[in-house]
């Protein structure tokens, strides 16, 4: 495996993962835009419309019969929020030429070239996008903001960001809000568009197995000819310093047969480099089956099934995740207050610090078998605000100790309860 | 060992059957850091009658044992849990169970061989106590209740309830929370020492290993027990026909859940994999992205995200399912119909079906990126009688004509389901 950057033009940056570990070669585009709430649901708008066709590929029909047949390439696209930015992402896995029947298809560049289309080029008339598609793509931002309650669960969390974040961009929906939907026109989203690619950080991710053209193949390529220099500025992970005040606590109602319960935590840090005893601090606290929240939520109360916690690096906050039985409200909250305590008290030995430490060098080792979740490693690196290898990482983790984490745990704080009952 | 090669995803399997009757698969991937085993029993939620080697009597458990069991195989005599143990050593140990298979696994960077040690200590010596059966009927309780607000999982198991009188799956893999409370610690011993016995057992592991070296470390770890008679199963007559056309209920939820099934015969022990991969090509053709059915439904609002599409069977039922989400869900019933229809009449379109079936193809291909993706498939496939890499082979096999047969045979109408969450 061997990684590289290039910069293509300021703000284009080519990721290059040279591996052979993989049957595809998987191609990314990451546009990385400050997330506000003026321009939430515009962002959500280019992310579905730009699936609707490109000049060469006029609709959605086409681009799905042009991966078809590359032999089942797969177009993918999504949209996060990442601290205070919002990605939109795009993806095209196909398999290499290798493993096909016929092999002068050369599917690297046709894939790496579809893909900049959909992105860089799509289909307009006008000078502006499609109205039908616009109109269709609406709806279905508006049915994706709707289904927000489908899933009870991630609804939860999402109510519990909401709370966290009133008011401030972390706290808006990613999908945007519907109220907004109405006034976009097809020119307005255009022109928004093209400010956007304009102005964005753009960052395009190569895995696979690699030819030396791939440089070339880039800069050649009409549609990034066209993309001028940019300050590509985004905004860098944080490390939540806010003043303690009492935690909110906030119960809704649903037809739920479970009971959600969500913990937001603030978890307060002077310097970058104390992520790595947040991140042990959260193993301990609910990160696996060895966890203070398995153990003592499920394997000794018997209380739930799903009891754990994972941190949000960019935020520097812990979400803790719990299905309870509705009227085991209170005695869950108590044992989980009970949790966060004895980690202030220096209630966890060194086999559990230990234990954390091999538990997350394992998943940091594995991230060059997993080909999506190496881009995603990547790109988390390259909006850090001080980037490292896997290899400093791994030693980052390992140089954590006990008082560490104690400290850490010291500057932890719940800021929401949120629970989601019937 | 026996070694079978696949040129086109440029793999080997290397298999052996040990004198004991368990089956062990080897996937070598040289380079790589992850590791995978996953050690599988052909037991699941659908065997809850059936006869004990030796016995002559018929045995029935409550719904819902085959889950239970599995939850509670991590607990030892020593008090501590392999689960914890496990974890402890960086390795990422799971289970799951499914209608015909109950399946423990890790995955690994460092300590394999330890981890190893514990693995297979745990699933060959249960432990249950009263005490330890009773706690975790609160733990599984709540996997319950979680199921209960998934509406995608009620969508699909009211399809299953329209489609089978009798077949099990039709049944919660976990039971509910009246079946399991019967649960007791003589019914989890018998349920262990009939199905947990290694002729009855599959063990897959992938990752940068030498055959015959890791095959010499599971011999040394296994205990001393020899292979058991037949499990006799019993499975209720399960009629061709459905139960009812529509199965509706309701939820908190933003728009329709709709799920279509359409039930299936049991093909032929040689003509399984073949017409598996018809049915994929015939499906995706019909209802997949480039479809007309998919782009007339989009274009008016009636759906949006594409539809999944799955084939799902074991030697005692076979179904299709198209499940999606919209608020015209009976429009797309219709539509689905209509296609069906058209079909059976027309067939498939040529550059249609060959360009699904390199899109398919592909597919296949992908399923080789990852140890994890391999082992759960070649563990399941083994317990339908099946390897894996023949789903490569024989795809060059399907032509349009078998495929349009089988839209024939597939597409009855008096074989087809629709299921309904329709919000509150």
């Amino acid at each position: 495996m061997n990684y590289k950057k290039a910069i293509i033009k300021q703000g284009i940056t080519l990721h290059k993962i040279d591996t052979n570990k993989f049957k595809t070669n998987l191609f990314a585009i990451f546009l990385t835009t400050k997330l506000n709430r003026e321009n939430v649901t515009k962002n959500a708008l280019i992310s579905s419309i730009l699936r609707r066709g490109t000049m060469n590929l006029p609709s959605q029909e086409e681009i799905s019969k042009k991966m078809e047949e590359m032999y089942g390439g797969s177009f993918d696209c999504g949209l996060d929020k990442t601290g205070n930015n919002q990605v939109l992402k795009f993806y095209i896995e196909t398999v290499n030429d290798k493993f096909i029947p016929q092999t002068k298809d050369d599917m690297l560049k046709q894939s790496l070239e579809t893909l900049l289309d959909i992105v860089f080029n799509p289909y307009i008339e006008n000078n502006a996008f499609k109205e039908e598609y616009l109109a269709q793509e609406k709806n279905n931002i508006k049915q994706l903001i709707e289904g927000k309650i489908d899933n009870k669960s991630r609804y939860a969390l999402d109510r519990c960001i909401e709370e966290m974040y009133k008011g401030e961009s972390y706290g808006l929906y990613k999908y945007g809000y519907i109220e907004d939907l109405e006034g976009i026109t097809a020119r307005d989203l255009y022109n928004y568009y093209q400010n956007l690619i304009s102005n964005c950080k753009i960052d395009i991710f190569v895995s696979g197995i690699i030819d030396d053209q791939l440089d070339e193949l880039v800069k050649n390529n009409e549609n990034i000819k066209q993309l001028s220099e940019r300050n590509g500025e985004f905004q860098k992970a944080e490390l939540n310093n806010k003043k303690n005040t009492e935690p909110k606590e906030i119960i809704e109602k649903m037809d739920v047969t479970q009971g959600k319960l969500i913990l937001g935590l603030d978890v307060n840090l002077s310097n970058e480099e104390l992520k790595y005893d947040a991140l042990l601090f959260n193993s301990i606290l609910g990160g696996s089956a060895n966890s203070k929240l398995f153990q003592n939520v499920r394997e000794k109360a018997n209380l739930a099934y799903v009891a754990s916690s994972s941190y949000v690096r960019f935020k520097s906050n812990i979400f803790i995740k719990c299905g309870i039985e509705i009227e085991n409200y209170k005695k869950a909250l108590e044992i989980i207050k009970k949790q966060i305590e004895d980690m202030k008290n220096g209630d966890f030995t060194e086999d559990d610090i230990e234990n954390s430490k091999k538990g997350i060098i394992a998943s940091i080792k594995t991230i060059d078998d997993e080909q999506d979740t190496q881009i995603t490693f990547y790109f988390g690196q390259e909006l850090s605000n001080v980037p490292i290898s896997i290899n400093e990482y791994i030693k980052n983790v390992e140089s954590v100790n006990k008082q560490n984490i104690i400290d850490i745990a010291k500057n932890v704080s719940i800021n929401t309860i949120y629970f989601l009952r019937n | 060992m026996q070694i079978i090669e696949n040129l086109k995803v440029k793999e080997k399997l290397y298999i052996e059957k040990l004198e004991n009757g368990l089956t062990v698969l080897i996937i070598p991937k040289p380079g790589l850091l992850k590791k995978y085993i996953i050690w599988g029993t052909n037991y699941g939620s659908n065997d809850s009658t059936f006869i004990v080697p030796g016995e002559k009597e018929e045995t029935v458990v409550p719904e819902g044992v085959a889950h239970f069991l599995e939850h509670k195989m991590f607990e030892q005599e020593s008090g501590i849990n392999s689960l914890d143990t496990l974890t402890a050593l960086g390795v990422e140990a799971n289970a799951y169970t499914t209608n015909d298979h109950t399946a423990y696994l890790y995955s690994c960077t460092d300590n394999f061989y330890e981890a190893l040690d514990e693995f297979m200590d745990y699933v060959q010596h249960p432990y249950f106590t009263d005490e330890n059966v009773e706690k975790e009927k609160g733990i599984i309780g709540q996997e319950i209740m979680m199921y209960d607000d998934y509406p995608e999982w009620q969508v699909y198991l009211n399809t299953m309830k329209a489609m089978y009188h009798n077949n099990p799956v039709k049944i919660d893999i976990t039971g509910t929370i009246e079946t399991i409370s019967k649960i007791d610690k003589d019914i989890l011993y018998k349920c262990y020492n009939t199905f947990y016995n290694p002729s009855n057992m599959a063990m897959v592991i992938c990752g940068d290993f030498e055959p015959e070296k890791i095959l010499q470390e599971v011999k040394n770890r296994l205990v001393k027990k020899s292979a058991n008679g037949e499990i006799k199963r019993i499975y209720p007559d399960e009629p061709e026909t459905i139960v009812k056309d529509k199965i509706e209920q309701k939820m908190e939820v933003s728009q329709s859940l709709y799920s279509i099934g359409i039930k299936d015969v049991v093909a032929d022990e040689k003509e399984k994999v073949k017409r598996h991969i018809a049915i994929e090509i015939l499906l995706n053709v019909l209802f997949g992205k480039s479809s007309k059915f998919y782009q007339e439904l989009y274009s008016d609002g009636t759906i949006f995200g594409t539809p999944s599409i799955d084939y799902e069977f074991t030697n005692k039922y076979a179904h299709a399912i198209i499940s999606g989400q919209s608020n015209y869900p009976e429009k797309v019933y219709e539509k689905f119909k209509a296609e069906a229809e058209k079909t059976i009449s027309n067939g498939l379109n040529k550059d249609d079906f060959e360009r699904i079936k390199k899109k398919i193809y592909g597919l296949y291909v992908k399923e080789y990126n990852d140890v994890e993706d391999i082992s759960k498939m070649f563990l399941a496939d083994y317990f339908k009688g099946i390897n894996s890499f023949e789903y490569l082979e024989q795809i060059d096999l399907v032509n349009i004509d078998y495929t349009n047969q089988i839209a024939k045979e597939l597409f009855n109408s008096n074989k087809m389901v629709l299921s309904l969450i329709k919000n509150k």
